[in-house]
């Protein structure tokens, strides 16, 4: 155990030390924020002057190194753009990603779950045929058009939700919706798959001729035995709702990561940019850890011995 | 089918019941803006967000009227003890929100803060032909330039005064997150990402704010602004469309605000690579656009056609200057002339800029006889390239120019006087025209030598003006307020109609 934890760190430091470098010299590659900075009309001279105070002049392995100096110092840098010390900027907005990431997650594995197994259940009946359309709207629906759509009914015309912002409990329902449509039916398919690949297994048949109840059948031995590709599913879409809520943060105005990393690719904001990665990529591999520690919690058979391969 | 169903119901309930409970008199003003500001120190950021935000809290040295005349603020009054020495009269009854009283030393304290190099200001250009601030007499503070400076007080406008003993008390971190000034409105907090709040400045020298509070949020996405305006959550937004403007014209609750600002929506062309080198040619161009098309049929008119590199808006703008009709036979006539029949023009462009312009241009040209390549970057790498030598910067491009001065000074000369990064072009005649505008404080003479640099630029064309850019506002009805050409955002200025 020990032995795989080990390796299992050593490698997860170097593939977000990776990501990194890439988004490092990537984003520097296309232009600093100097030029975005200054007004328009600001001489070569003023441009160049302002963009040696800012450090930008300087040659990139330079800059990374520098980079990741203030990382060992653990500290994050400041943002040129807004002269804030970037773990602020960023720790501002973690909570307001949580509460939605959790939220929406609450709706998709909440909804998702229980209509994979009734759509596996049920296969065939009306059951199916009425829950499938919720999967297929979830999995097809761009964001950015249920998001509109979702305001204009609820926000403009029924007035029941806000129609942006994020100020109370009902703020965050329609952004978690929107959000967590996506999920839902991922968590939907495939429930739906692992729950009829295990009924059709010998064991479920030896039980039901035993004379349990089909409910506890499902319950207590399919949905443990098919629970695997679901946790494994659980770790992807968590990080996908850390991060990937651009679109919808952005409909929404919602005050989350995916709005400031948006905004500061935008303007160029590097530090803040890194700060993001560097979470996002860390909870990435964090995540992916933790399914793989629960794999030998749901299964026995599963050990965890030596490094990863 | 079903699930289409569904939707066009839900859409239909939606649109017939739009805009049910409109709040009546509110107390504060709720403003949706496209960003958060991204500093509240007016020293460091003045992005069109920021901007909004923290003009209300303090007062600047000058201001414009809503005509765009420079008139006293923060200083009475100001004379020319010579032409590059000017003496402001500071106004003895202004007080900062902590009850102590602006003084010349806040003065100088805010021209030196904004022009030290180690303040890092982005804003420094515009400031920096200031040798050296101080204060003369108690209620005197002197301004010496390094050369006659013309534009001096234009870029005045943008000095806000802040308070020297607070900021050196609390440090640059706590005055951009809690920031303290004299205006009509004091700071009350900063929601980062969400909302900055003010209230009303009821001590204020120039009278009690009618409108008692303001919420600026970020609403980035155009579609929910105007979702907020319809449900009442905003009563003013910024940067509408004129897509969405067209359509907001049949809100009765709401009301459009469209302001002619000093943005000139002009097309560069590269006089010094390529087919465009050839006069000939750029001639052609400025024929080949219709720029009353233009304003018609992709801003539905919000936007006033112009034939100089120049808006009315600007000191500087001249009539009587001859311009290129459209017209596409001479346009070709021109480009046959030159040899140039579908020689390879790049367009280079970034999504910064209006595609659909950069598409109508392209087709009109086509239309000419040239052939117009589009290449598309982000905008850091456009401006690397438009910035970059005659070789790297393709043969046209658009542009949105403001300098937020609304004076010639910061448009003409920065795009086109030879050495300037814009520049791709060169003309000794029109340098010294420009540089003789600059270097004299006579109005009069100013306005000739522009008219004659205008004239030579029309002759030239290195760039050809198409129209000014009309800002978009949207409110509620019952809101008093006239935008002008500088894009300031005014609470003070504002009230609710009975």
């Amino acid at each position: 155990m020990t032995r795989y934890l080990l390796g299992r760190a050593a490698q997860s430091v170097l593939a977000v030390f990776g990501v990194m470098a890439i988004v490092f010299v990537v984003m520097r590659l296309s232009g600093d924020p100097t030029l975005l900075l200054v007004p328009e009309g600001a001489t070569r001279e003023q441009v160049d002057a302002l963009r040696a105070q800012l450090g930008f002049d300087r040659p990139i392995p330079v800059q990374f190194a520098d980079y990741l100096w203030t990382l060992c110092r653990l500290d994050l840098g400041e943002s040129v753009v807004q002269r804030l010390p970037v773990w602020r900027i960023v720790a501002e907005r973690i909570p307001y990603t949580g509460w939605l990431a959790s939220t929406a997650l609450a709706i998709s594995v909440g909804i998702g779950i229980p209509v994979g197994v009734a759509t596996a259940v049920w296969r065939g009946t009306l059951v199916e045929r009425a829950l499938m359309p919720l999967v297929l709207v979830g999995q097809s629906m761009p964001t950015f058009w249920s998001g509109i759509l979702l305001i204009m009914l609820f926000g403009v015309g029924l007035g029941w939700l806000p129609t942006s912002g994020a100020d109370e409990w009902r703020s965050v329902v329609m952004p978690a919706i929107a959000l967590g449509g996506l999920s839902m039916a991922t968590f939907a398919r495939i429930t739906r798959t692992s729950v009829m690949e295990e009924l059709g297994k010998d064991y479920v048949r030896a039980i039901r001729a035993k004379g349990v109840a089909r409910p506890v059948v499902v319950l207590r031995h399919v949905l443990r035995n098919g629970a695997i590709p679901i946790v494994t599913i659980a770790a992807l879409e968590i990080a996908n709702l850390l991060a990937g809520a651009v679109i919808v943060e952005t409909v929404f105005a919602w005050p989350g990561m995916g709005q400031l990393a948006v905004q500061s690719i935008q303007a160029r904001d590097f530090m803040v940019v890194q700060a993001i990665v560097l979470l996002v990529s860390i909870a990435y591999v964090l995540l992916n850890f933790v399914a793989d520690i629960l794999y030998g919690a749901i299964d026995p058979r599963i050990r965890l011995r030596g490094g990863p391969r | 089918m079903h699930r289409n169903g569904i939707f066009a119901g839900a859409l239909a309930v939606a649109l017939a019941t739009a805009g049910v409970a409109f709040a009546q008199q509110k107390d504060v003003l709720s403003v949706d803006l496209p960003g958060q500001p991204a500093t509240l120190d007016p020293h460091i950021q003045w992005d069109t967000d920021s901007y909004h935000v923290y003009r209300n809290i303090f007062d600047n040295l000058v201001t414009r009227d809503a005509s765009g005349k420079i008139v006293p603020q923060v200083a009475s009054a100001w004379t020319y003890r010579s032409p590059t020495e000017i003496e402001f009269t500071i106004r003895s009854d202004i007080r900062f929100h902590d009850g102590t009283p602006l003084t010349p030393e806040d003065v100088v304290f805010s021209v030196r803060r904004i022009t030290d190099p180690a303040f890092r200001s982005p804003q420094l250009s515009q400031f920096d032909s200031i040798r050296e601030a101080r204060v003369v007499g108690p209620d005197k503070v002197l301004l010496v330039t390094a050369r006659p400076y013309p534009v001096l007080l234009a870029q005045l406008v943008k000095l806000s005064i802040v308070p020297k003993a607070h900021v050196e008390r609390v440090g640059p971190e706590k005055f951009n997150l809690e920031p303290m000034g004299s205006g009509p409105y004091r700071f009350a907090s900063w929601q980062r990402g969400v909302r900055v709040t003010l209230e009303a400045n009821d001590a204020y020298w120039r009278g009690k704010p009618s409108i008692r509070g303001v919420t600026f949020q970020n609403v980035a996405d155009e579609a929910t602004r105007i979702a907020n305006l319809k449900s009442g959550r905003a009563d003013v937004t910024r940067a509408i469309s004129p897509d969405q403007a067209q359509a907001l014209k049949s809100e009765a609750r709401l009301k459009l605000l469209p302001a002619a600002t000093e943005r000139i929506g002009y097309l560069f062309v590269n006089a010094q690579w390529g087919p465009t080198a050839d006069v000939r040619v750029r001639r052609a161009i400025a024929h080949a656009l219709d720029r009353k098309l233009i304003v018609d049929a992709l801003y539905g008119g919000f936007g006033t056609p112009v034939d100089v590199v120049l808006t009315p808006a600007n000191f500087g703008y001249a009539t009587g200057i001859p311009s290129y009709p459209f017209d596409p036979a001479k346009a070709r006539a021109l480009i046959k002339e030159a040899g140039a029949e579908g020689a390879e023009i790049p367009f280079t462009t970034s999504p910064a800029y209006d595609q659909r312009l950069v598409q109508a241009l392209q087709q009109m040209l086509q239309e000419v006889g040239l052939k117009v390549a589009i290449r598309m970057t982000d905008h850091p790498t456009f401006l690397k390239r438009r910035q970059g030598n005659p070789d790297e910067a393709g043969s046209i491009s658009t542009g949105l120019w403001s300098c937020g001065c609304q004076d010639a000074d910061g448009v003409i000369n920065p795009l086109f006087r030879t050495g300037s990064a814009w520049a791709k072009y060169s003309n000794p005649r029109f340098d010294a025209l420009i540089d003789a505008a600059r270097a004299t404080i006579d109005e009069k003479e100013r306005l000739a030598h522009y008219a004659d640099a205008l004239r030579i630029l029309h002759e030239d064309v290195p760039g050809v003006g198409m129209f000014q850019y009309h800002a978009i506002y949207a409110a509620r009805r019952e809101l008093q307020w006239q935008p002008t050409a500088g894009e300031s955002f005014h609470v003070f200025d504002m009230k609710w109609q009975n």
